[in-house]
């Protein structure tokens, strides 16, 4: 059974002001000193409480720097939580940063091993799926050639056509919607969605939320880290739209705007429903 | 650490296929390509047998085997401890993406290093059995063996603190360069211990835990006997104590070590 369990779960980074110090500043700026470097600690994630059970499809909206990504790398196990448990049962599949990882001297088809392998492909479940990945990705003779010769689209069509060529239990997504240009784009859109179909338990970040509430059952509005609404995509849509809609606009955005404009501060939590 | 082990294991062929693709792409549009791992030993020992063999009591081919070997196994060492430097900076990208045992990183390293020094081994190997015209050598491989399954368990070892290491404090790769090159000329690999013990100073080999791994593989090789148990137990001491601080840096810092990326 595949399930993501986060319990009050918080995540802090601590940074330095300045950070990879060389000999040289170690040694003539005295960075070493605390006050002249200090330790910066950053709340990226506050108090997040997630529950996603078999079946389910959720959905993470919220601003840039909200904490969207992060949460889905502590669900997939990258980043451990500060305070607060990780639990999740189930074969991990994250579609985050795919277009990064590349072996730049290796060609197409050894770099679709590599990334397959590290999806937890071997080499005898890989040789059914490995004509039909290079076939999605409609790179043709290229995948003969050093990655390093692809384009940024061409390098996200291979990505995109590796990253989705799995069986998933717990599907995590991140932004991965829009991938190559616009014929690749819905060809992409539908091997999503597929995928998702196929998923055991999906959580996917967006900014769009007309693709949220489409394809998820449950959503979760981050700010600052702290969740701000969970409920129904729809519920959960209409109050992020709420608090983005300046409070005297004309046309305010969204349809459901009967209720009161969220301080985009706040940092107490609503419940939107569930 | 059987956990760790095990996990490792799991991700079998991602590392393998990467250790293949180092091996493939390291002599990349060179006209000889892997042959270079046959000829860059073979030919920096002629330069140092040119160059240093006149000062060396020993006829050029007992000198050329000794260089060779100890070159060989210093090279290694010195490889994974630099190299291992860059093991986690380097698997950045598969580090943010995918929370695979740490010791991965460290193993591929280690390992496109093995290959090569399994060739200059090979290439030793049949260099003493001609400049001997005997295949005594052959016969004296059972000893060396084990002692190279150690001595890549030490480079893995090495390769994991330095790479952790790094992370957290770059200069590192740089001061160990350095630290390398000294102790090249503070270890017996193209003069003999001799030299040092002219000068009363047997105790920079006695004391050099590098001499004791170039013996374990140099001593059967090339002159068909086997050193003391003073020696081994160095070898294994070291390797042992350095697994430990290994696995311990993994316990420690692997869920802390991305945070410093």
């Amino acid at each position: 059974m595949a399930r993501i369990d986060l319990t009050d779960v918080s995540l802090t980074f601590t940074l330095r002001k300045t950070r990879n110090v060389t000999l040289k500043e170690y040694l003539l700026k005295g960075l070493f000193l605390r006050s002249v470097n200090p330790k910066v600690p950053v709340r990226a994630l506050s108090g997040v409480t997630l529950r996603a059970d078999e079946g389910d499809r959720v959905g993470v909206i919220g601003h840039n720097g909200a904490g969207k990504s992060t949460l889905l790398k502590l669900i997939a196990g990258v980043y451990p939580p500060t305070t607060g448990t990780r639990q999740v049962t189930g074969k991990i599949c994250s579609l985050f940063d795919i277009a990064l990882g590349f072996e730049f001297e290796a060609n197409g088809w050894d770099n679709i091993r590599y990334r397959s392998y590290l999806q937890g492909e071997t080499p005898k479940t890989l040789a059914k799926k490995l004509h039909e990945i290079a076939e999605f990705s409609e790179l043709g003779e290229f995948l003969n050639v050093p990655v390093r010769y692809y384009s940024a689209g061409m390098l996200v069509r291979l990505a995109f056509s590796i990253a989705t060529a799995v069986e998933p239990e717990v599907l995590l997504v991140d932004e991965v919607l829009s991938a190559g240009d616009m014929a690749f784009h819905a060809k992409a859109y539908d091997r999503m969605k597929q995928l998702m179909s196929r998923s055991r338990v999906m959580v996917m970040v967006s900014h769009d939320l007309g693709s949220v509430e489409q394809l998820c059952n449950k959503a979760y509005w981050l700010q600052h880290g702290a969740v701000m609404a969970v409920g129904t995509p729809k519920e959960v849509v209409a109050a992020y739209k709420r608090s983005i809609a300046p409070p005297d606009a004309a046309h305010p955005v969204g349809a459901m705007m009967d209720a009161d404009p969220a301080p985009e501060d706040e940092p107490a939590a609503e419940h939107a429903g569930v | 650490m059987f956990q760790h082990l095990k996990a490792v294991w799991t991700f079998r062929y991602f590392w393998a296929s990467l250790v293949k693709m180092d091996l493939m792409t390291r002599y990349r549009k060179s006209v000889l390509g892997i042959g270079w791992s046959l000829l860059h030993p073979l030919g920096m020992t002629a330069v140092f047998v040119l160059v240093f063999s006149q000062f060396s009591g020993e006829n050029w081919k007992v000198y050329s085997q000794l260089t060779l070997a100890g070159m060989a196994v210093f090279g290694f060492l010195r490889d994974c401890t630099l190299q291992g430097c860059h093991a986690l900076t380097r698997n950045e990208a598969y580090i943010r993406q995918s929370p695979l045992p740490f010791g991965i990183y460290p193993l591929r390293t280690m390992l496109s290093n093995l290959v090569h020094f399994l060739i200059t081994l090979a290439v030793l190997v049949v260099l003493i059995a001609i400049l001997n015209s005997s295949l005594d050598v052959f016969a004296q491989l059972w000893k060396v063996v084990p002692m190279v399954v150690v001595l890549a368990v030490c480079g893995w070892a090495l390769a994991t603190v330095t790479a952790f290491a790094t992370v957290y404090f770059h200069d590192i790769s740089h001061l160990l360069e350095l630290a390398a090159q000294l102790l090249f000329f503070l270890t017996p690999i193209i003069y003999g211990r001799e030299v040092f013990d002219k000068r009363e100073m047997p105790q920079v080999v006695d004391w050099n835990p590098i001499a004791a791994f170039i013996e374990v593989i140099r001593e059967p090789l090339v002159k068909g006997e086997v050193p003391g148990w003073g020696t081994y137990a160095t070898v294994f001491g070291v390797t042992a104590a350095l697994l430990g601080v290994a696995f311990l840096t993994i316990h420690k810092l692997s869920r802390r070590v991305i945070f410093q990326m």
